[in-house]
């Protein structure tokens, strides 16, 4: 047997390398530009820059189910990116700075998306978030809406006076959507429901048992099938390039060092600071000096007790520390059946995220999964604590507002009837 | 998504029915102008959310029918049963044999805790009948006296149990004249209760409802059979299904939310009135025909003017012109008054409906100042016309049109209140000096700041 001839890599293999390995990141994002259009936002041409504003804007915030895609204005697009950016910590400021209107800052856009490639498992939520789901799912935790913040809502400058009927209005608004939202709800688990126990032993995976709502659409309308099917393969391509990207993307880190250097060195101050209305500033002023107040009254207090503690307490010596052991072993203690009663397992794996909803007959035996049942409870148990958090924040914003009426002459606070 | 009513009284009963009876009518009158699949889908929804579905097929009313004696109530079931159409469900009624002397104070402190379980069990299966609920309607009489008081006790009922629920009151205002001595306490009580525990009231005036029998349906002897059926055909032009949305062609889930989303959703303005037009006698129909331009100018005009009928509007009432203060508009004669209007809802149905031009509704001149019309103003459409009239329009406002006649009613109870009149019948069943003062500051404050818009 001959030694095996070492292929010598061919340039132009070489050249290739980078627009393939671009080609297949493009085939795995929601929008992916051209090859073409990440060569030019290296040298920051302008052209480039609004498919890249629009890429990243599809990349940050969460799309819709079932690919509709919200048809915001560019200008809308790129402030919710700066903000989605800012939210996740993005620490370069150039890119906060650049126009709104998206007609620049190609480069820039290229770092800002390598970053969140590099950061997190990005492309592999972003598979995650739209996939063709064929069960009826529900999520058993927050996680998921905890950690998107959302599109970034235009801030309405508040100046002069706001009439608080128009905000008593809109939040009655908001309550009474709440409750539309609760009863939508009921009605979809009980339409759900019907169907589960409708279509029992239809399925063919005997541990599901019934059909979801996808796949009884499938049987009903053939069309909406080949859409189906359209869907699942679109999903397949963007899987498949997900796995190659995996491959060769050692070609476009090497790259993007290349984009890094092209750019100018960055300014010092790159911490970003809120924007101040003009008008806050004397408020401000009050309110930096009430904090300073409270913080010395809190000062004194604390000093005042620490040392009446001490004194009752008694001196320092053997017995002292050890009872001081005892003492934080039992908060230690305290503090574990906290996060116990908080997590309701111990130790146990957390359930996350979306999983789908199976219907068995009572006396069945159980499946693989959660248990609804098992679930309740710990829901129910995270609502009762935070029941006691929000009867908390009440009681203090109920003090708070009678200290304020107290500081207020010639004002008399009715509080409203108590049911 | 259903709506299960409660029908209260002697009153409640009776315009309960005229309501169940329009709704199916319209649902079934033929149509002329959508196509098959639409009026299928149109009978579907309304189907779903007034009646259920029995074996032999005859649809049952979703509604719960409770009375302190068995006349009214035996009269009712009876008719429904003998239509073949739509019936009440067998076991959906509560009666006692006795009566009640008509106190308020008795029915809200003594037939009201004694009656509670089961009459809350009946509506308990009323709920349970439903895939989903979206919400109740109390139907009652504001002045009568155990109508009147057991309703508000089962108002609040109902908003302990089912707080999510939403909760509409149909009240009925009484005649200026009318013959009950107490009407006005009996008023003032309701309204304060009700205030508290329901989320919108939306009022019938007899008088406007009996001027609308007379004048426009050419009436002679007016029965309360007759305003009872205004009553419904108003309730029935506003609830019917419409388009979930601009281009859409899906009907709306669940309108009564919809509804108090865009009307009510400020807690010290929650009382809502009607206006309708066309409204003629079926006979007249057929020789009249409408704009919607004409439709929509005497509908805005009915609005500003606080009319309400298209017969007889003051044309003078003008929108303040902007800058002006609404109450410095006013000319020598200070009957011209404007009706400055938190929100309104208008219903449009039949042909053509999407050329309808809503601009004018659109004037920030009608609204108050702290909400622009873009949020005041909603429309809802769609081009299935409403039982024979070809086009509709119905007008459910929030305005200041029911300030005076609340004012008056106000003012009486006070004056009887000041000498202390007739109130041993209310102290001797519990309702003591206190609660008359605690409604009369509410409704006094309700007052104010609707004068205040």
């Amino acid at each position: 047997m001959g030694r095996r001839r070492r292929r010598r890599v061919d340039p132009a293999d070489a050249a290739r390398a980078l627009p393939e390995a671009i080609a297949v990141l493009t085939r795995t994002l929601p929008t992916g530009p051209s090859p073409e259009t990440f060569r030019r936002a290296k040298f920051d041409r302008p052209e480039a820059a609004p498919a890249l504003w629009r890429l990243l804007f599809c990349v940050l915030s969460p799309m819709p189910a079932d690919g509709a895609s919200p048809s915001l204005a560019l200008e809308a697009q790129a402030r919710s990116v700066k903000a989605a950016l800012r939210f996740q910590g993005y620490p370069r400021r150039a890119l906060a700075q650049l126009p709104d209107d998206g007609s620049q800052g190609g480069r820039e856009l290229l770092l800002a998306l390598a970053w969140l490639l590099a950061r997190g498992p990005t492309l592999e939520q972003l598979l995650a978030q739209s996939r063709v789901r064929l069960g009826d799912e529900m999520p058993v935790c927050e996680c998921e809406s905890l950690a998107s913040p959302g599109p970034a809502v235009p801030s309405v400058e508040a100046d002069g006076c706001v009439d608080i009927r128009h905000l008593q209005w809109l939040m009655g608004k908001l309550r009474f959507r709440w409750r539309k939202l609760m009863a939508s709800q009921q009605e979809q688990c009980a339409l759900l429901g019907k169907i589960h126990s409708y279509t029992r032993g239809c399925h063919s995976d005997r541990s599901l048992g019934h059909l979801s709502v996808t796949e009884t659409e499938l049987l009903r309308d053939p069309e909406g099938g080949q859409q189906l099917l359209q869907r699942l393969e679109r999903e397949n391509v963007r899987l498949e390039a997900a796995l190659e990207w995996r491959r060769r993307e050692l070609v476009f880190w090497q790259w993007m060092d290349t984009v890094l250097g092209a750019c100018p060195p960055e300014a010092s101050q790159p911490t970003f600071l809120p924007k101040i209305p003009a008008q806050g500033a004397a408020e401000l002023e009050l309110v930096v000096r009430e904090l300073q107040a409270l913080q010395e009254e809190l000062q004194g207090v604390a000093e005042t007790r620490w040392a009446a503690w001490e004194a009752r307490v008694g001196g320092h010596g053997p017995e002292w520390s050890a009872s001081r052991r005892a003492l934080q072993e039992a908060v230690r203690q305290d503090l574990v059946a906290l996060q116990w009663a908080w997590e309701r397992g111990g130790g146990l794996a957390q359930p996350h995220g979306p999983h789908r909803l199976v219907r068995t007959e009572a006396g069945a035996p159980e499946g693989r999964g959660l248990q609804a049942t098992e679930v309740i409870e710990v829901l129910r148990s995270r609502e009762a604590c935070l029941e006691v958090v929000l009867g908390q924040l009440q009681g203090q914003c109920r003090q708070e507002l009678a200290r304020l009426v107290g500081t207020l002459p010639g004002l008399i606070w009715i509080p409203p009837p108590g049911r | 998504m259903s709506i299960v009513t409660v029908q209260l009284g002697q009153c409640g009963n009776q315009i309960g029915f005229e309501v169940f009876d329009a709704l199916f009518s319209d649902s079934h009158c033929p149509q002329k102008f959508c196509s098959k699949r639409e009026n299928e889908a149109y009978q579907a929804s309304c189907k779903e959310r007034f009646f259920s579905e029995e074996e032999n097929g005859v649809p049952v009313a979703r509604a719960v029918l409770v009375d302190m004696e068995p006349k009214v109530i035996n009269q009712t079931l009876s008719k429904a049963a003998h239509s073949g159409r739509w019936k009440y469900g067998q076991h959906s009624h509560f009666c006692q044999k006795q009566g009640s002397g008509n106190n308020w104070a008795y029915g809200y402190s003594v037939h009201g805790p004694r009656h509670e379980e089961s009459i809350m069990n009946l509506i308990q299966k009323e709920v349970e009948k439903c895939d989903s609920l979206s919400g109740f309607f109390i139907v009652m009489s504001m002045a009568g006296g155990t109508g009147s008081g057991l309703g508000a006790f089962l108002t609040q009922n109902l908003q302990d149990q089912y707080s999510n629920s939403l909760k509409m009151n149909q009240i009925i205002w009484p005649y200026g004249t009318g013959e009950v001595i107490v009407q006005n306490y009996n008023s003032i009580l309701t309204l304060s209760h009700l205030y508290r525990s329901s989320d919108a009231l939306l009022v019938h005036e007899n008088d406007a409802v009996h001027k609308i029998c007379a004048k426009l349906m050419n009436i002679k002897q007016i029965s309360f059979r007759d305003i009872n059926q205004v009553l419904a055909h108003q309730l029935g032009s506003v609830f019917q299904p419409t388009y979930s949305g601009e281009g859409s062609f899906h009907y709306r889930r669940n309108p009564l939310g919809d509804l108090m989303e865009d009307l009510v959703p400020h807690p010290e303005f929650k009382m809502l009135g009607v206006r309708n037009i066309p409204q003629m006698s079926e006979n007249s129909l057929a020789y009249s025909t409408f704009t919607w331009a004409g439709l929509l100018k005497h509908l805005r005009q009915m609005l500003i003017s606080d009319a309400k009928m298209e017969e007889g509007i003051d044309w003078q009432v003008r929108p303040p012109l902007s800058g002006l203060p609404t109450l410095g508009k006013m000319p020598l004669t200070k009957e011209f008054h404007f009706n400055t209007s938190i929100a309104n809802l208008v219903i449009l149905r039949g042909k053509d409906v999407h050329s309808a031009d809503l601009g004018a509704f659109k004037d920030p001149a009608l609204y108050t100042s702290w909400l622009e019309p873009v949020t005041a103003f909603n429309v809802w459409k769609t081009q299935r016309a409403f039982s024979k009239y070809e086009k509709s329009a119905a007008l459910v406002s929030n305005s200041q049109s029911l300030v005076k006649p609340l004012d008056m009613i106000v003012g009486k109870a006070w004056n009887m209140f000041a000498s202390k009149a007739y109130l041993h019948q209310y102290t001797k069943f519990g309702i003591e000096e206190e609660d008359f003062l605690d409604g009369f500051a509410l409704l006094e404050q309700v007052i104010a700041s609707y004068r205040n818009l």
